[in-house]
């Protein structure tokens, strides 16, 4: 027989491929090879020479070095870490209270939503360098300046923008050393906003109406009705932000990396970055087995 | 429900319905009505009643200032932005000056949009990033349709692959990527019958052919939301257009596309915002590219270069912050404008789109 003849799940299927293949084109050229090339560099000692990049197998030789004798990767390592473990929560925590703020119906909540999704638009590259002070270009030695501009007068800014002067010192003290991140911490926090509100707005209107035939408070209403399908959000919510901090290339050991890598040892660089991938892998893997025994699916 | 409201529209023609409007009472009667009611109540059930009442006055109060806050926190680099922008450097100095400043002067704005050849930049910024950005959504979306609705063998795999693309961060395949267009091969024997390879490192190829394979800027999130959102979709609908003879690419560009408008906006604006801010991948295969993102980065030594190189200009750091804050301006114009046009579909278009259906 000259035609085939496919079922039709089959057709269907070869139309999948059908879809997926310019990517798949791509991801073998720009990810899959280049991701076991980079492997394999870990392992090497790599030298840029015309046309090629000369290798000699080295074994574990850079791992080693990475952890025992490099002084300045595992504390970047257990600074970046740090980070991480303290951000985190405080995100998470903070992104959930504004997703509930902004889903509350008020006066000028179509202008607060704009306002607190902006940060997505501007958030990335050098406009928040400059916006927080972190700028470093050639001949720019006074980062200082600009950020110290920034942070520490944050509480003084908005009292005297409101039209109070003078308030307390201590109390001044206290609040600029949280708000000193603030900043930070809510220009950070768009995406996370975004994925906690879309959450939000799924809540099932039967358990909303449940709940406040049964007399629920906001705050029973919060731990028993919100929480629960927000939940699995929480877990989306935290991959994202540790995936975000760590693909960040201003984190500490994103630094190194790249400094290494400039310093044209690729089999080093490429060492220090897989381990570090590893580690957020394994840190990544315990959240999950932890978070996903706490999380609620819905129809479970 | 629909018959319902039909039957009070139908009645409303002929019969406007008149209001029933409380009497009005004023403060004393109400609460003397309040507490008739807490009389007829359990103690439990008063105490709840109050201090439900309690957490409604004072929630909104108290939600109003954090929003306040908050937002003022997010504004305050703009608000400082366009206040600087339009100073002149001298009154950078003046402490009387908290805001507004005494004179505006778009002197600034000119040496920032000198320093950083604007508009030639931003020509080259619309065709290299923009228009990147723009090829990578649609190419993201057939790779996401293909993963939502078809099964095949690997399937699993390949998604993998994905999730892969989201975690790996892309400094790590930098120099394997390099190496791919410095010594640009195709097919693999390009250098067997020329002994060459060709270089394509400095040309726009570099972008465009990631982007144009659905491997991009962030790439492997777009893919994933794109998947969550056709999933999310109803069946019916494919299998009526396979019913009246569609091909799966024909029902793609014709029943799906259309109802999957709110994830394309929010894609695309992630997309336009990131490749708009990218750096890192357009310096990596680029000796000297010229795009927003690039030439704010380096407006310090631009402006150095070209405003001061007189060198009879003496500026202090202090001042020096007008001219930057008015390249952050001019570079993030563009994109605040998109996003003040599209941010209502953008913001209330999110509760529709794919993020839910994960």
């Amino acid at each position: 027989m000259a035609k085939m003849h496919l079922s039709y799940e089959k057709k269907k299927g070869l139309y999948g491929y059908g879809f997926i293949a310019l990517w798949f084109i791509g991801a073998l050229m720009f990810f899959i090879i280049p991701v076991c090339q980079s492997f394999y560099y870990s392992f090497n000692d790599v030298k840029p020479e015309t046309g090629y990049l000369a290798k000699s197998w080295v074994g574990l030789a850079n791992y080693k070095r990475a952890f025992m004798t490099d002084p300045t990767f595992r504390q970047n390592l257990v600074t970046a870490l740090e980070n991480m473990a303290f951000n985190l929560p405080v995100i998470i925590i903070f992104s959930m209270f504004v997703a509930i703020i902004i889903n509350q119906k008020f006066r000028g909540r179509t202008f607060a939503r704009a306002v607190f999704f902006m940060p997505v638009i501007i958030a990335t590259g050098p406009v928040y360098a400059i916006i927080t002070g972190n700028l470093d270009t050639n001949g720019n030695n006074n980062a200082e300046q600009f950020s110290t501009m920034f942070e520490t007068d944050m509480v003084d800014q908005l009292l005297e923008f409101v039209g109070i002067y003078g308030f307390g010192t201590k109390f001044t003290e206290l609040l600029t050393t949280l708000t000193s991140d603030i900043l930070n911490l809510v220009w950070k926090c768009g995406i996370q906003i975004i994925i906690f509100l879309s959450a939000l707005q799924g809540i099932p209107t039967s358990a909303k109406e449940a709940a406040a035939i049964e007399g629920a408070t906001s705050w029973e209403f919060f731990w028993k009705i919100t929480l629960p399908y927000v939940s699995p959000m929480i877990l989306v919510n935290i991959v994202y932000t540790v995936i975000d901090a760590f693909t960040d290339p201003t984190n500490e050991v994103m630094i190194r990396v790249l400094d290494v890598q400039s310093d044209w040892q690729y089999g080093y660089s490429a060492a220090l970055a897989w381990s570090y991938f590893g580690i957020i892998l394994a840190a990544l893997g315990i959240i999950f087995a932890i978070m996903n025994k706490l999380v609620w699916y819905e129809g479970e | 429900m629909a018959a319902n409201t039909m039957v009070s529209g139908f009645l409303k023609k002929f019969k406007p319905e008149k209001k029933y409007k409380e009497p009005k009472l004023t403060r004393s009667e109400k609460k003397e009505r309040f507490k008739k009611r807490l009389e007829s109540l359990t103690p439990a059930e008063q105490k709840y009643l109050k201090r439900k009442q309690f957490f409604e006055a004072v929630w909104p109060v108290f939600r109003a200032v954090i929003v306040f806050g908050l937002c003022f926190i997010i504004l305050y680099p703009l608000i400082f932005m366009v206040s600087s922008a339009f100073r002149p450097r001298a009154e950078m100095n003046d402490p009387t000056i908290m805001w507004i400043p005494k004179t505006f002067t778009m002197s600034n704005i000119k040496d920032a949009i000198r320093a950083m050849d604007f508009w030639n930049t931003l020509k080259n910024t619309l065709i290299l990033n923009i228009g990147c950005s723009l090829v990578q959504v649609l190419t993201c979306a057939l790779t996401g349709y293909g993963f939502a609705r078809f099964k095949f063998k690997g399937k699993s795999i390949l998604f993998f692959v994905v999730i892969m693309m989201i975690l790996v961060p892309s400094q790590i395949i930098l120099i394997p990527q390099y190496m791919f267009f410095r010594y640009f091969n195709p097919l693999g024997i390009y250098n067997m019958i020329t002994g060459n390879y060709i270089n394509l490192i400095n040309t726009a190829v570099t972008m465009y052919f990631p982007a144009f394979t659905a491997n991009g800027i962030r790439a492997g999130l777009f893919i994933y939301l794109f998947r969550q959102s056709f999933r999310g979709l109803p069946k019916e609908l494919e299998d009526a257009a396979y019913l009246d003879g569609c091909s799966p690419f024909r029902t793609f560009v014709q029943v799906m596309i259309p109802n999957a408008g709110s994830t394309f906006l929010t894609v695309f604006l992630l997309s336009v915002v990131w490749y708009w801010n990218d750096y890192y991948v357009s310096t990596s295969f680029f000796t000297d590219n010229r795009t927003i993102a690039l030439m704010l980065k380096n407006l310090d030594a631009n402006l150095t270069r070209i405003i001061f190189d007189n060198g009879n200009i003496q500026v202090n750091v202090r001042e020096l912050i007008v001219w930057m804050e008015s390249g952050c301006l001019i570079s993030i114009t563009p994109m605040l404008i998109m996003y003040i046009l599209l941010q209502k579909n953008f913001t209330e278009g999110i509760a529709r789109s794919g993020l839910t259906g994960m």
